[in-house]
């Protein structure tokens, strides 16, 4: 392991100390990025331009230029999976299938350029990807922007949405990450489950119940695509009225399609509207994704997704909690997280009511 | 809360607010001093009415326990509580948040029970009357907690926004 995961307790005295934060040292990092660019072009690569970004609550993202004597400067995105992160233990697979699959499909993605789970050179699980020109909009500036200009992206939102769920998932690497002979959508909610469930987490009577509730009612799908796992307005990249890419695949599994429809139309994601980015109303929604996926939406199934939707969220924001407090995770966002629990636990309530 | 401790933070966030923020350009610096102000405006009310919500919870908990006891009576059920809980005066604020997150897994526990299949055989009214009154009651504790959190500031923690301010502590 190199010197960017270097952790302040390596060396252990007799007696056990608290855990200390897993530093991951952006000198290092970038040091050993060199080595591994160097290594795998056989060119000495320099890098430049090398900074931390902002975006994501859970990966580590950098970009940066490439460098080197044998081909033209590159513009990359580096992305590191810290072993104390939101949803630590991390496995660079399912963005290493879905960047892979989805090349030269109907769904834009970042081309990949290099990729290592055990993370030898870096010290931490990571990916290496193109750098897409563009912004990412922000769910909450929605209203900033003009109305004709959102339901043309929001369209095209949908219709790569439906572009995905076409997809044949047995012609996809994603059929590997199928363990067990239990569904899919109920493997989800287990890990969900099983994360609320962890003793350091603050115990929530309605989170409790309800999961059984979800477990138990989990509606068997239609059909089972790939699902983004966290496709919303704010992961992907826009470039002159067109989305240029769909970012953020680390939950992308197989299940049911309602899943990522309910969560895309979350208000959270949508300026606190309950239209899909401020402009698209939920029928419009519905209409538009039926016709270009060719999937019939069950209200059944999508109220159930929007109550599962809420659950996800509770269990993400207590990974958040997890992180800051006991693996003490330096990010003061996810400190502040805690206390969106009341209100997210309490609408989770009322989807519940309204999906039973 | 003492009026220096308000001062103290009243003084970093004016701080954070007047000098840190306005001299950075760096998005992930002003999405982390954002959350440091949100989180000090917490802390305010916490340091106000930490003890007081606490034990209204309690209260709000022991008020349950003892209604789904006279429901409950004559069926088998988990183990709930004698009430009250709270013996007089509790300065501790520790061993009330610690008799609340008891009270919560009590609560759970009943929940369960009561919206399980071996109750409901044996009467499905009372079990659903039981649900109706646990979710009631747990979702009015909520609302206490909701009471004492700042207004959200997701917007500007998550991206650093550069025209955001702090929401009023």
């Amino acid at each position: 392991m190199l010197e960017a995961a270097k952790r302040s307790d390596d060396v252990r005295d007799a007696v056990p100390e608290p855990a200390r934060p897993v530093v991951v040292n952006d000198d290092a990092v970038r040091l050993a990025l060199a080595q591994h660019l160097s290594r795998i072009s056989g060119s000495r690569t320099e890098i430049v331009s090398f900074g931390r970004k902002s975006s994501g609550f859970s990966w580590i993202t950098y970009a940066f230029v490439a460098r080197s004597a044998a081909e033209a400067d590159r513009k990359l995105i580096l992305r590191v999976g810290p072993p104390n992160g939101l949803f630590a233990p991390y496995s660079v697979l399912p963005q290493v299938y879905a960047l892979q699959a989805l090349a030269n499909s109907g769904v834009p993605v970042p081309a990949l350029v290099s990729s290592e789970q055990d993370g030898a050179e870096i010290g931490f699980p990571f990916f290496i990807c193109a750098h897409v020109e563009g912004d990412v909009p922000a769910p909450w500036a929605a209203s900033e922007l003009d109305a004709d200009h959102r339901r043309a992206i929001a369209r095209q939102f949908l219709e790569i949405l439906a572009s995905l769920h076409r997809i044949d998932p047995g012609a996809t690497p994603f059929t590997s990450l199928q363990q067990g002979e239990q569904r899919a959508e109920l493997r989800a909610i287990s890990g969900w489950r099983a994360s609320l469930a962890r003793p350091t987490a603050r115990y929530y009577p309605l989170l409790d119940w309800g999961g059984r509730w979800l477990h138990d009612n989990c509606p068997q799908p239609l059909r089972r695509t790939i699902v983004h796992g966290d496709y919303r307005i704010g992961n992907f990249i826009e470039h002159n009225g067109r989305i240029a890419s769909i970012l953020d695949w680390e939950l992308t599994h197989l299940g049911d399609p309602h899943e990522d429809l309910a969560w895309a139309m979350m208000p959270t994601f949508n300026a606190r509207s309950r239209k899909l980015y401020g402009v698209l109303e939920r029928a419009e929604v519905v209409d538009l994704y039926q016709r270009a996926s060719g999937i019939a939406v069950s209200d059944k199934s999508l109220a159930f997704y929007e109550a599962h939707a809420l659950y996800q969220a509770a269990a993400i924001q207590m990974c958040a909690v997890r992180a800051f407090e006991v693996d003490r995770f330096n990010d003061m966002r996810l400190a502040v997280m805690a206390s969106q629990m009341p209100s997210i636990v309490r609408a989770f309530e009322r989807a519940l009511e309204a999906a039973a | 809360m003492s009026a220096s401790f308000e001062r103290l933070i009243d003084g970093i966030i004016d701080a954070l607010q007047s000098h840190v923020v306005p001299n950075s350009s760096d998005d992930f610096v002003r999405g982390q001093v954002f959350s440091a102000i949100y989180a000090l405006n917490g802390l305010k009310l916490a340091a106000d009415w930490k003890a007081a919500p606490l034990l209204e919870q309690v209260r709000l908990q022991d008020d349950t326990f003892a209604a789904v006891r006279r429901l409950a009576d004559g069926l088998v059920h988990p183990e709930i509580p004698a009430t009250p809980r709270t013996q007089g005066d509790m300065p501790d604020v520790a061993a009330i948040e610690a008799l609340r997150d008891d009270g919560d897994r009590r609560l759970g526990q009943l929940l369960l029970w009561a919206s399980g299949e071996g109750v409901r055989a044996v009467n499905g009214d009372v079990a659903t009357e039981i649900e109706h009154l646990l979710r009631r009651a747990i979702c009015d504790q909520l609302k206490i907690e909701l009471a004492t959190t700042p207004k959200s500031m997701l917007q500007q923690i998550a991206g650093g926004e550069r025209d955001g301010g702090a929401a009023p502590g």
